[in-house]
């Protein structure tokens, strides 16, 4: 075939023309390694954050939501206002399971406005009655569990999903929003005492009729005529048409005799009266009061705590500490980056509403809208939320992927609108710079990648072309002495091909290397995934909160170096050392053997 | 005769084993040529560059081919030297008719039968003495280690067997040329065409390297072409050619 040793010698006495062919095959070579690196870390990247739901076991997420309306979401943020803004409304601690609408069940099962006016009511709810805090002075915190936009099924609707044909399993899970707030309770009522005094009037008396008159006369005078003779009479007229001018003190120096009184008409007695107010105490609302309230906002689930692998967290997901002990009541699974921000370890504990928690372990969840920092179990978060026996996820996994479409038809059907989401609806939503950078990878790197192979493939190759050219004596002398063209076509070739063997050695060093330097730097692509927000996460406008009901994170690019792309790049230094070599061969082909013979200086 | 003495002989007996021999009757014909001709066009331009030689050469003879640059000279050479085919006339080779041999079947031939000896030498400069001497060998498909034996024997034959892995650049240019002596005997050939191979030489050195050549002839008998320009190396050679034009203006055997 060809002489091995003529290779070797070729290959390490022209060491440099061996080494300028090889390294311009090397760095084609590396630099494709580092491009199906990147490719391949963002590939990585965008499998890691675009399915969420493929790492915690779960292939279709249902709930039902409700789009929050403009003017609900219009309040104003401040949260001294906000704390008082909807004072007289609803108590605290979810409002009761009543506005937990059961939609799965009856005819109307759709998101109705009305289920939605409902859910929004029940948000609402968070709105703090000052009044139930405690007494005015003291210091008082309190967490409020709200739905956010989800709307709860019963738990009866997981395992109705469960029984739809090619599901594996169905898991519930309750996502809530939970608003922590602290502060001193103010002073926001007075009390007043009213009442209590004589009111006197003036009331200008019926007139009589002249039949009265004479009657009230002649019962006066009688009567005066038995207290103090005929001597008075001359008067008694005069008082009567006195009382027009409304003087009550003269009047009721007359009236003070009970026996002139008798005379009187009951209308004109009447008028005589004393008008006693009635005492009594009215408790009157102040302007809000200044205070100390602050409201911090996180976000709570309930999973179920005896599935390790299945829900919103699993077991794998676990960072430190341990998984739900089999009694959980009074467990916790903490967030890690919830963790680090509040300095929550595991077995530290976290008091809500006066009920202190244990927190067995922290989780890293995957990036999802379903990332929630204080994960509990289920029955734990039903009975906080006063929602007992409901959720608002359904984690479904399936059997086959290829059946996800049917399944989710299925589930529609079973649930009508519930919001069904699967992986590849989720990877529809998001956007950022990771799906920049992939696309780029996607639709650049393929094409660089070539470019840069078929660049490096012609430097060898002319390297060669010219290295034959400067050999045409001595390829004219092997053809002289005897040595066919294909003898000549296939040393020319393995050279060259022995140049790819150094090529790609040097070439997979450096990719390696790129690729070592790319994780090391590791740049940061945020991903922002609005349709990943399916938790409680856009409460926050429901409350008039400033949330997106976007969820963004920064994943950080690595180059990982698989044996396929070694063997890849392996392969594609031999295939330039092979085209070269055809380039070469050619060349040395066309020499005439006379060639040897000719002077050539 | 001194050179004789540094230039041991080659021993014909022990190559025999290892490659089979033509037959090398002394005395019978191994190039016969008649009317050949070679036309070259260059750019619509014809060039006669053989106009119908005839020409006889036996089995053992020393002929040497003169003339100056464009007699064509060169040409014929190689057109003994197979390395091309003329264009009219006919050129027989061992019995055989070169004219019209596939470039494969020529390359056989000049494999098996013919030697080369070049005035540049000619050797591969990455390969060292044995390793230029031993790829002679390789398209005869002679294994590795009969190639390595045969090339150092052929080298010591020549009197370089302390020279066996020296690089080209480490020879001197008589050096050289033995060594390329001793790769154009590798495949014990019928024939060794050599083209002014002292040519790069100066005259003692060119004195040892013809009388290496002349040393062939006498004792292997060996037939040897040698193109020069040298009155001192045709001197040297039992019959002159004279060429001039594509012709032969003398020929000192007619």
């Amino acid at each position: 075939m060809f002489s091995l040793s003529y290779v070797s010698r070729e290959l390490r006495r022209r060491w440099g023309r061996t080494l300028v062919t090889a390294l311009g095959l090397a760095a084609g070579v590396g630099l494709v390694m580092g491009i199906i690196g990147v490719s391949e870390g963002l590939s990585a990247a965008q499998n890691r954050v675009l399915s969420p739901l493929g790492t915690v076991g779960t292939d279709i997420i249902v709930t039902r939501t409700v789009a929050p309306t403009t003017n609900q979401s219009t309040t104003t943020t401040t949260t001294t206002t906000h704390a008082f803004n909807g004072f007289g409304g609803g108590g605290g601690g979810g409002g009761g399971g009543g506005f937990f609408a059961r939609g799965v069940s009856g005819a109307a099962t759709d998101a109705t406005s009305s289920q939605a006016a409902a859910l929004l009511n029940n948000n609402a709810s968070v709105i703090t009655d000052l009044a139930k805090l405690g007494k005015p002075g003291t210091q008082f915190t309190h967490d409020f569990f709200v739905p956010g936009t989800l709307i709860t099924f019963p738990s009866v609707a997981v395992s109705d999903v469960a029984r739809i044909p090619g599901v594996t399993s169905a898991v519930g899970a309750l996502s809530l929003q939970a608003l922590h707030e602290s502060g001193t309770v103010p002073t926001i009522t007075d009390t007043v005492k009213t009442g209590g005094q004589t009111i006197s009037t003036t009331v200008k008396p019926p007139t009589l009729t002249p039949s009265q008159t004479a009657t009230e006369r002649s019962c006066i005078l009688s009567v005066l005529k038995k207290s103090f003779g005929s001597a008075a009479g001359g008067t008694g007229g005069g008082t009567g048409r006195g009382s027009h001018s409304g003087r009550g003190g003269g009047f009721s120096g007359f009236t003070s005799n009970p026996a002139v009184e008798k005379c009187l008409t009951p209308a004109q007695i009447s008028y005589q009266q004393k008008v006693l107010v009635p005492e009594q105490t009215i408790t009157r609302v102040l302007k809000p009061p200044t205070t100390n309230t602050s409201t911090a906002s996180y976000t709570v689930a309930g999973v179920d705590a005896s599935n390790e692998t299945t829900g919103l967290i699993t077991k794998a997901q676990l960072v430190s500490g341990t998984w739900f002990t089999s009694d959980p009541a009074d467990e916790v699974l903490v967030n890690t980056a919830y963790a680090s921000t509040k300095k929550l370890k595991a077995g530290g504990t976290v008091t809500i509403n006066a009920v202190s928690y244990r927190i067995v372990g922290l989780v890293k969840p995957t990036l999802t809208g379903n990332v929630s920092d204080i994960y509990f179990p289920l029955p734990t978060i039903q009975s906080l939320a006063s929602a007992p026996g409901y959720v608002n996820e359904v984690l479904v996994s399936v059997k086959s992927s290829s059946d996800v479409g049917a399944i989710t038809t299925a589930i529609q059907k079973e649930l009508p609108g519930a919001t069904v989401l699967t992986s590849k609806s989720l990877a529809d939503q998001v956007s950022g710079s990771l799906k920049n950078a992939r696309k780029l990878a996607t639709d650049l790197g393929g094409a660089l990648a070539i470019v840069v192979l078929l660049a490096a493939f012609l430097i060898a190759g002319l390297l060669t072309l010219s290295s034959v050219s400067k050999r045409v004596r001595e390829i004219g002398s092997l053809r002289a002495i005897g040595w066919t063209r294909g003898e000549v076509v296939r040393q020319v070739m393995a050279e060259t091909v022995g140049i790819g063997i150094v090529g790609g050695l040097i070439g997979v060093a450096i990719g390696v290397g790129v690729c070592a330097v790319i994780a090391a730097v590791g740049p940061g692509l945020s991903v922002t995934a609005s349709g990943l927000a399916v938790g409680a996460s856009s409460v926050g406008s429901l409350v008039g909160q400033s949330t997106t009901g976007t969820v963004t994170t920064v994943v950080h690019l690595t180059a990982p170096v698989h044996l396929a792309t070694i063997a890849l790049a392996f392969a594609g230094a031999l295939i330039g050392g092979l085209i070269a070599g055809a380039a070469g061969g050619w060349r040395a082909a066309r020499l005439a053997p006379a060639s040897a013979l000719r002077d050539l200086g | 005769m001194e050179l004789e003495r540094k230039m041991p002989m080659i021993d014909t007996e022990q190559s025999e084993s290892a490659l089979p021999r033509p037959e090398h009757e002394s005395g019978t014909p191994l190039y016969e040529l008649s009317g050949l001709e070679r036309t070259f066009s260059k750019g619509g331009m014809v060039v006669h560059a053989i106009r119908g030689i005839n020409l006889v050469i036996d089995r053992g003879e020393m002929v040497s081919l003169e003339g100056p640059s464009g007699s064509g000279k060169s040409t014929l050479l190689q057109l003994l030297g197979a390395l091309d085919s003329p264009t009219g006339g006919s050129i027989r080779f061992a019995r055989r008719d070169l004219a019209g041999l596939s470039d494969k079947e020529l390359t056989k031939i000049r494999a098996q039968e013919i030697g080369f000896v070049f005035q540049h030498f000619n050797l591969i400069l990455t390969l060292t003495a044995a390793e230029n001497v031993a790829i002679a060998m390789f398209p005869n498909h002679v294994r590795a280690r009969e190639r390595r034996e045969r090339a150092e024997q052929l080298l010591n034959q020549v009197g370089l067997g302390h020279r066996l892995h020296h690089l080209p650049s480490r020879l001197s240019g008589g050096e050289q040329q033995r060594v390329a002596i001793a790769r154009a005997l590798a495949n014990n050939p019928s024939v060794i065409i050599a083209d002014e191979p002292t040519g790069n030489l100066d005259s003692d050195t060119a004195k040892e390297v013809m009388t290496a050549l002349t040393a062939l002839q006498s004792s292997a008998g060996v037939t040897i072409v040698v193109a020069t320009h040298d009155e001192e190396v045709a001197q040297l050679t039992s019959r002159r050619v004279r060429i001039r034009d594509g012709e032969i203006l003398g020929d000192s055997a007619a």
